[in-house]
């Protein structure tokens, strides 16, 4: 794999500046060719910022971005002549309808594949005769989605893709997102549903008010966070609390919940055990835990 | 009750600074032409001789209004009536569309909606709004009369014959918000009435009759068909009338009730006239900028083109009317020969004239809209979304200024074309019709330059671009209009490209202006273009 040498998309240290407010800071970015990334964060992280700039709509203040190897700034053609996008807050024509505003944005890329348009308007249930303005959030997010993959793209840039759409309908986009993954294309997939990214992605970035807090594989990021431990028929609840390594520990009668690091864990698993009890769950780290960790609220200690 | 309030304050906080401009402006306007007419035609001589002049000239009627006697405070009233209350008029149906069918349209409407008010609140809230709105503005311009040392009772009538005006469009804003399904279409088809209420009020004058004095014009009937009309009858400074304000007030009653009525028994989002249904693939250039921007602005331009179209079939047709009535007065001819010593100017070609030079406004103001639509394309998250394909910022740019040419052009080609047919239908001197298109199609380089410094302040200033390209069309109007009047220096009022532009058929065509423009024009949308990369997509 020397797929790292020859990033997709590459940002070091980029910076963008609104007036005063500092939207990215020094901000690293690696996507590798074929990859699926989760590009993770809060709403007003930078998130869609970062999306911006690498389609060449907004200018770095400072640093450097690199989207196939070019400066999207000063080539924003030919970095967008394989995206496809999907925006975070999909806007359309009002007095167009779903049908036009798909052939539009393919036909702004080189032309659809009909046979993929049929095909998806099929899967993703959308009426393209009904005027834009008439569409709800999900619909319109629909068209974005439709209009993204009836044309295939070497890189999709996707911001909270699926935040309109339905159980059903996320299953869709979650098998589109695999088949243009096994035809080789790259995926930055912006989001703040964790499950989502956790059950796409090969690597995730987490970004915090403009700056990448943590990369790498969901494999490498989890080994920094806790498993989450459910025990129920406690003979001697009362002395859980001394166990090494508990957090967050509490107790309803004989039933217990509690966090633990891994490193703790056998020693922990070996003190339960002289406990004695009669149930006993262990759930993996979820990216929701990791992601708190990151922003603070639930598990201010581990800042 | 406080509920109520609580909206009002709410919707007058969003408009801080919107509506203290308008009513600023038209004040100001008022007080200028108060402080020029009693500077320029201070003595009772000096206003008889233009109160004459525009007696005698229809083309001078159907802009300005009719006469009615030579005290300045009559004098003021004809020269700026009409102007302000198609402002005042602008002002209220634009205020109302903005916090009825736009905030639907964006959706926050709907959020509105969820807090515990009657469906009809927010509009009554509106309502309130723009009846404070106007009553301020007819106490701000009556005061601005008195400041300018006019009659109080005068004064004071004529702040509410301008603020009569606005309130009636306020609620006729109310009630097209109710038929139409968007913001957008909702201010053009309230404009259009404004539009129309002026025409009428125009040709009302222009077909008058002049008093034997030469000092007054009785409006026909056709005024009557006119909001803009009805106030003009209350002529505050000579015979101080209240009934047509009163009657104004009475209709905007009804008209207000009748959009409550409607807002009561529809649904959220709902509209007269909207369709849900369309065609499921794109037509031809359906998947170009090019065809995107044509097609985005068709229905607008079509709307300028009718607009063009009425005002040049008016012309046309009302042309020879207005010589014949003119004709049955010997008076008016001794006066126009004595005037005009010389040359000979047709009465008809004054009047065709004055219509074109609208149709060159209507052609700058179409310009401006087409470009300006970029704005609304960037605020609303649709650039980006059209900017991620591999299609360039210049192509985007440069296709909407290209269409908002295009639509300068068209407005001045339906203008001139139905003033050819209806002076062609109507008779008289058919020789003269083919000369009418070429003198539309005059106007369009002047609107060039409009629409191109509305792109370039779009590439360099994008959150002044609004501002800045309608501002620079009403300061120009006003230069053109009223520069000489105001006592404006030249150099300033020649900045206003419509003075560039050629007055035909009264006057010759000036080739050296056109290509000026035309020249000016193409170097400051070059710009725009050349300038449009530098920034970002501010969205």
């Amino acid at each position: 794999m020397n797929a790292l040498a020859h990033p997709i998309i590459e940002s070091t240290e980029l910076t963008k500046d609104f007036g005063r407010t500092r939207a990215l800071n020094d901000l690293n970015l690696k996507v590798s060719d074929g990859e699926i990334h989760g590009f993770l964060g809060p709403n007003g992280a930078g998130k869609s910022t970062t999306l911006r700039v690498l389609l060449g709509l907004i200018r770095p203040s400072s640093g450097t971005v690199r989207v196939f190897g070019r400066d999207p700034w000063v080539e924003p053609v030919r970095a967008r002549r394989d995206i496809a996008y999907v925006p975070g807050d999909v806007s359309l024509w009002p007095n167009l309808t779903g049908g036009e505003v798909i052939d539009l944005l393919t036909g702004l890329r080189g032309g659809a594949d009909e046979a993929l348009r049929r095909r998806l308007i099929t899967d993703f249930e959308f009426d393209p005769r009904k005027k834009s303005r008439t569409y709800s959030k999900g619909n319109r997010q629909k068209a974005a989605l439709i209009a993204a993959f009836a044309r295939t793209a070497r890189l999709y840039l996707l911001d909270e893709p699926s935040s309109g759409l339905d159980p059903i309908m996320d299953a869709v986009f979650r098998a589109e997102i695999q088949r243009v993954h096994q035809e080789g294309a790259t995926i930055l997939l912006s989001s703040h549903i964790l499950s989502e990214v956790e059950q796409l992605c090969d690597r995730v970035t987490i970004i915090r008010s403009g700056t990448a807090v943590e990369t790498g594989t969901l494999a490498d990021l989890r080994h920094l966070r806790r498993t989450r431990f459910r025990v129920t028929g406690l003979t001697e609840p009362d002395r859980l609390a001394s166990l090494p390594g508990i957090h967050e520990l509490s107790i309803d009668g004989t039933s217990a919940e509690f966090d633990a690091d891994a490193g703790d864990v056998p020693a922990l698993l070996a003190g339960l055990s002289a406990l004695g009890f009669d149930g006993f769950s262990a759930s993996p780290p979820s990216l929701e835990s990791l992601f708190l960790g990151h922003y603070g609220q639930a598990t201010p200690e581990m800042q | 009750m406080s509920g109520l309030l609580q909206l009002v304050r709410f919707q007058a906080h969003r408009d801080k600074l919107v509506l203290p401009l308008w009513v600023g402006g038209i004040a100001v306007l008022g007080f200028a032409t108060a402080t020029a007419v009693a500077t320029q035609f201070g003595d009772t001589p000096s206003r008889t001789a233009i109160i004459t002049v525009a007696t005698s000239s229809p083309a001078f009627l159907f802009v300005r209004g009719v006469p009615d006697g030579t005290s300045t405070g009559a004098v003021v009233f004809f020269q700026g009536y009409a102007f302000t209350a198609v402002l005042a008029a602008l002002m209220s149906t634009f205020l109302t569309v903005r916090h009825t069918r736009t905030d639907e349209e964006l959706g926050r409407a709907e959020l509105l909606g969820s807090t515990p008010h009657w469906r009809s609140a927010p509009l009554i809230a509106t309502l309130v709004l723009a009846a404070a709105a106007n009553l301020v503005l007819a106490g701000t311009v009556g005061a601005g009369f008195i400041a300018a040392g006019l009659p109080v009772l005068g004064s004071l009538m004529a702040g509410a014959a301008v603020g009569s005006v606005g309130l009636f469009f306020g609620a006729v804003g109310a009630v097209v918000a109710q038929a139409m399904p968007s913001g957008r279409s909702a201010n053009g088809a309230a404009a259009a009435l404004v539009g129309v209420s002026y025409l009428m009020r125009g040709v009302g004058d222009a077909v008058g009759t002049p008093g034997a004095d030469l000092q007054h014009v009785t409006s026909s009937w056709i005024s009557l068909l006119s909001p803009i009309g009805w106030g003009q009858r209350s002529r505050p400074f000579t015979a101080a009338d209240p009934l047509p304000l009163l009657v104004l007030l009475a209709a905007a009653v009804l008209l207000a009730s009748a959009s409550v009525l409607v807002r009561e028994r529809r649904d959220l989002d709902a509209a007269l006239l909207s369709r849900r249904y369309g065609k499921e693939r794109a037509g031809l250039g359906g998947g170009s900028l090019f065809g995107l921007t044509w097609r985005l602005q068709r229905s607008t331009i079509v709307g300028w083109c009718v607009g063009a179209g009425v005002l040049g079939a008016l012309a046309g047709a009302f042309g020879p009317i207005v010589r014949d009535a003119m004709s049955g007065s010997s008076a008016l001819q001794d006066l126009i020969s004595r005037l005009v010593p010389g040359v000979h100017v047709d009465a008809v070609d004054l009047f065709i004239t004055a219509l074109l030079g609208i149709v060159g406004v209507l052609a700058a103001a179409s310009g401006i809209q087409a470009v300006l639509r970029m704005r609304a394309e960037e605020t609303e998250g649709r650039a980006e979304f059209l900017l991620s394909t591999p299609q360039s910022v210049e192509r985007w740019l440069g296709a909407n200024v290209l269409v908002a040419a295009g639509s300068a052009v068209l407005v001045t080609i339906a203008g001139g074309t139905a003033a050819a047919v209806g002076l062609g239908l109507s008779g008289t001197a058919p020789q003269r019709a083919g000369y009418l298109l070429p003198a539309a199609l005059a106007h369009a380089p002047a609107a060039f330059v409009f629409l191109a410094v509305t792109a370039l302040a779009f590439s360099i200033a994008p959150r002044l671009s609004v501002p800045l390209g309608w501002g620079i069309l009403a300061v120009s109007l006003v230069l053109d209009q009223f520069g000489d009047f105001f006592g404006v220096p030249g150099w300033l009022v020649s900045l206003s490209p419509f003075r560039h532009s050629s007055a035909m058929p009264v006057e010759d065509f000036n080739v050296a202006g056109a290509i000026a423009l035309t020249a000016v024009a193409t170097a400051l949308a070059l710009s725009s273009v050349a300038r449009i990369r530098r920034r970002d997509l501010t969205a």
